[in-house]
C-alpha cells in the first residue's frame, strides 16, 4: 500500500481516478488547485487504487493523503 | 582491522647509536595508539550502527593517501612505574589536511568511538586549531560531525568543584569562515547543541537518513520539558531535511562525501579567489528543440522545471540545493561552457512556484553563497508573486520576501535573467536587482504584471460583473474581458515600449547562457563582501 499525498496545500479541483482503477506510474490521480494553477498529484508507482480521501472543493494541507494505491 | 601498536623500545638510545631513531620509533608506536581509536569494541559497536570512523571518513572523503594529519598524539595517557607510557586514549577530533580534486582543504571530524565524541573526552584546541587553519591558510574546510554537545557531561562538577559560564571557544574563527573559505559540514550521527551548530554554521550542510539526528537537545533533555521522545522523532532527517536546518538529506555517508567533493568542485578555494573553468564538455551552441514546446500554452498548466536547467547548463553539470524545503524556489550551481554559475529558478508544482517564507529564506541564503565566492547567477524567472493568503501572511512572507530581494539587490556579481514565464507582484518585480545593468531575456510565453489578468478582471470590473444576474452570462463576460486583455497581455507589446529588452527563441537560450557566462568570467573580482555571510 502506498500513500499518495499532497505536497503542498491547496484545493481539490478534480478526481482523475476511482476506486479500483489500474494506473501506470505517473498517471494523474487528481489536480489540485493553487496560486490559480492545476498541480496534477501523480502516481509514485504503478498500482491500483483502494481508496480516495478527498473530494473536490476540499482542503488539504501538505502532506494529506490523496489516495492510496495498492 | 585496527593497526597493531610495536613494542616500546627504550627512549634512551645506545651509546653506539648516536641517532634519534628510538624517539621514531616511540612517536610510530604513539601515533598507531592514536590510530586505534577507541578500541576494537568501540569502533564494532560504530560499524554496527551503521557509521564508519572517523578516520575511515576522512579517507573516503579525501584524495587517495593525501591525509596529514595534525595532533595524532594528544589525547589522555597514563604512565608505569617506569615513566613509560602504559596507555592512551586520543583526543576524540582527528584534523588535518588532505586534498580534494587534487585542491588542498581542511577536514576535522568528531571521534564517536571515543567518549561519544563528547566535548569533555576532547582537547577543543585541535577543533579550534583546524578553524583557524582553514582561515588563515584559506582552505576549504569539510568538518565530520559525529558528537554530542559542547559542554561535558554534569558530572565534571563533581570533579571541577566549580561550574563556568559557557563560551564558545574559537566561534570567531567559524563565524569569519563563512565569509572567507567554502564550509561543509556533515551531519552523521546524534549531533546536539555545540555539534548541531557547527553542522548548521556552514555553507552547506547534510545528513544522513537515518543514522543522523540534529538536535538544540536530544532526547534526555527533552523529556523533562515535553516528555519521551525518540531521537529519530525529535530531530531526524524528515524534520531538518523539510526546514532547512540542512541543506540536503542522503541515504549513505558515501553520497554526503561524493556531494561535499561535488559541491566544493564548483567554488573557489576562498573568497580571495574566482572559481576556474572546468573543462568544456558540452557544445556552447546546443540547442535542444523541445524547448520550444516547454512551457505549456494553458496558463494554468505546470511543467517540470529541471528537465529545463538540465537541458540549458552543461551536461550532468547541475548539482542542486536544498531540494527538500523551501521547494516553491529551486537552486542549485552548474557550468555553462565550464564556468561555474549559479542557477536560480521555481517550481510551478509548489503553489505556482510563488516564494513562500521558506523558499525566500532560501533564496537568500543561495545568493548570498553565490555573491559571497563570485559565481554568476542565472534566474529563470517563473514568479507569481510572494504567497498570498492566510498561511502566508501568518508564515511572515513580505518579511522573508523582501529579505531574499535584498540579497538579490546586494549581490554584485555578474546576473542574467530569463523571464520564461510569469513576472508578478513585488516578488517577480525582484527577480534582479533594479538598477543595475538589466541582462535580460524573454521567452514569448512570458506574461508579467502587478496582478495576473485572471483574477485581476473580477476585481476590476466587479460592478460591470455584478450588474449580470445569470452565473452563465457572468462567466461569458468574464471569458470575453480576459480575451480582452490577454490580447494586450502579448510580450511583443511589453518589447515595443522596450520594457522587457529581447524576446527570444527558447532554443537559443543555452548559446546565449554560455555567453553571459564568458562575458561574466573576466569581471568576477577576488576579495571579501563587504556583506559577510551568516548561516
Amino acid at each position: 500500500m502506498t500513500d499518495v499525498r499532497s505536497e503542498i496545500a491547496a484545493n481539490v479541483w478534480k478526481i482523475t481516478v476511482e476506486v479500483g482503477q489500474a494506473v501506470e506510474a505517473g498517471a494523474t490521480l487528481a489536480i489540485l488547485e493553487s496560486m490559480k494553477m492545476e498541480i496534477p498529484v501523480e502516481a509514485p508507482r504503478a498500482g491500483t487504487i483502494t481508496e480516495v480521501r478527498v473530494a473536490p472543493d476540499d482542503r488539504v494541507a501538505e502532506g494529506d493523503i490523496i489516495a492510496v494505491l495498492d | 582491522m585496527l593497526p597493531a601498536v610495536p613494542e616500546p623500545t627504550s627512549a634512551h638510545p645506545a651509546a653506539t647509536d648516536d641517532t634519534w631513531e628510538p624517539e621514531i620509533a616511540e612517536l610510530r608506536r604513539r601515533e598507531a595508539m592514536a590510530q586505534r581509536m577507541g578500541g576494537p569494541d568501540k569502533v564494532e559497536r560504530q560499524h554496527q550502527g551503521g557509521k564508519l570512523t572517523v578516520r575511515e571518513r576522512i579517507e573516503s572523503l579525501l584524495d587517495e593517501g593525501s591525509f596529514h594529519e595534525i595532533g595524532a598524539l594528544a589525547g589522555r595517557a597514563s604512565y608505569g612505574e617506569d615513566a613509560e607510557l602504559s596507555e592512551f586514549t586520543p583526543a576524540n577530533f582527528v584534523m588535518g589536511r588532505g586534498r580534494i580534486d587534487d585542491r588542498p582543504v581542511v577536514v576535522g571530524g568528531d571521534d564517536f568511538t571515543v567518549r561519544g565524541g563528547a566535548a569533555d573526552a576532547s582537547i577543543w584546541q585541535k577543533q579550534v586549531y583546524a578553524e583557524q587553519m582553514a582561515l588563515e591558510l584559506r582552505l576549504p574546510l569539510v568538518r565530520l560531525v559525529d558528537g554530542t554537545g559542547g559542554g561535558g557531561s554534569v558530572k565534571s562538577l563533581d570533579t571541577d568543584r566549580r561550574t563556568y559560564v559557557p563560551p564558545l571557544l574559537g566561534w570567531q574563527y567559524a563565524v569569519d569562515n563563512l565569509a572567507t573559505v567554502p564550509v561543509v559540514a556533515l551531519a552523521l550521527g546524534s549531533v546536539a547543541g555545540l555539534g548541531a551548530a557547527r553542522v548548521v554554521n556552514s555553507h552547506y550542510a547534510l545528513m544522513v537518513r537515518d543514522t543522523a539526528q540534529v538536535f538544540v537537545a536530544g532526547p534526555p533533555v527533552v523529556a523533562r520539558v515535553e516528555g519521551e521522545i525518540a531521537k529519530e522523532d525529535l530531530g531526524g532527517a524528515h524534520i531538518h531535511g523539510r526546514n532547512g536546518v540542512v541543506d540536503d538529506v542522503v541515504d549513505t555517508e558515501a553520497e554526503a562525501f561524493a556531494r561535499t567533493r561535488r559541491f566544493l568542485s564548483y567554488l573557489p578555494s576562498s573568497v580571495h579567489e574566482v572559481s576556474a573553468r572546468g573543462e568544456p564538455t558540452d557544445d556552447p551552441e546546443r540547442r535542444d528543440p523541445w524547448l520550444i514546446g516547454a512551457i505549456p500554452r494553458n496558463q494554468r498548466q505546470v511543467y517540470r522545471i529541471r528537465p529545463i536547467i538540465e537541458s540549458l547548463v552543461d551536461q550532468d553539470s547541475y548539482l542542486e540545493i536544498g531540494a527538500g524545503w523551501g521547494r516553491a524556489a529551486v537552486t542549485g550551481l552548474a557550468r555553462l561552457d565550464g564556468w561555474p554559475v549559479g542557477i536560480l529558478s521555481s517550481d510551478p508544482y509548489q503553489a505556482g512556484g510563488s516564494w513562500t517564507a521558506d523558499a525566500s529564506d532560501k533564496v537568500t541564503r543561495f545568493v548570498d553563497l553565490c555573491d559571497t565566492f563570485h559565481l554568476p547567477v542565472v534566474h529563470l524567472v517563473d514568479q507569481p508573486g510572494f504567497m498570498v493568503g492566510l498561511a502566508g501572511e501568518q508564515a511572515g512572507t513580505i518579511r522573508n520576501g523582501v529579505r531574499a530581494i535584498a540579497a538579490i539587490h546586494q549581490a554584485s556579481v555578474p546576473w542574467c535573467s530569463v523571464l520564461i514565464r510569469k513576472v508578478f507582484g513585488v516578488g517577480g518585480a525582484g527577480h534582479q536587482s533594479s538598477s543595475r545593468l538589466s541582462y535580460r531575456y524573454a521567452w514569448p510565453s512570458g506574461r508579467w504584471g502587478s496582478l495576473p489578468v485572471q483574477g485581476g478582471v473580477e476585481a476590476a470590473f466587479r460592478a460591470e460583473l455584478d450588474a449580470l444576474a445569470d452565473e452563465d452570462a457572468r462567466q461569458a463576460r468574464i471569458a470575453e474581458i480576459t480575451a480582452r486583455m490577454d490580447a494586450v497581455a502579448s510580450p511583443f507589446r511589453t518589447a515595443e515600449a522596450f520594457l522587457v529588452e529581447e524576446i527570444i527563441d527558447p532554443r537559443d537560450t543555452r548559446p546565449l547562457l554560455c555567453e553571459f557566462a564568458n562575458l561574466a568570467a573576466p569581471r568576477r573580482q577576488a576579495g571579501p563582501t563587504t556583506r559577510s555571510y551568516r548561516p
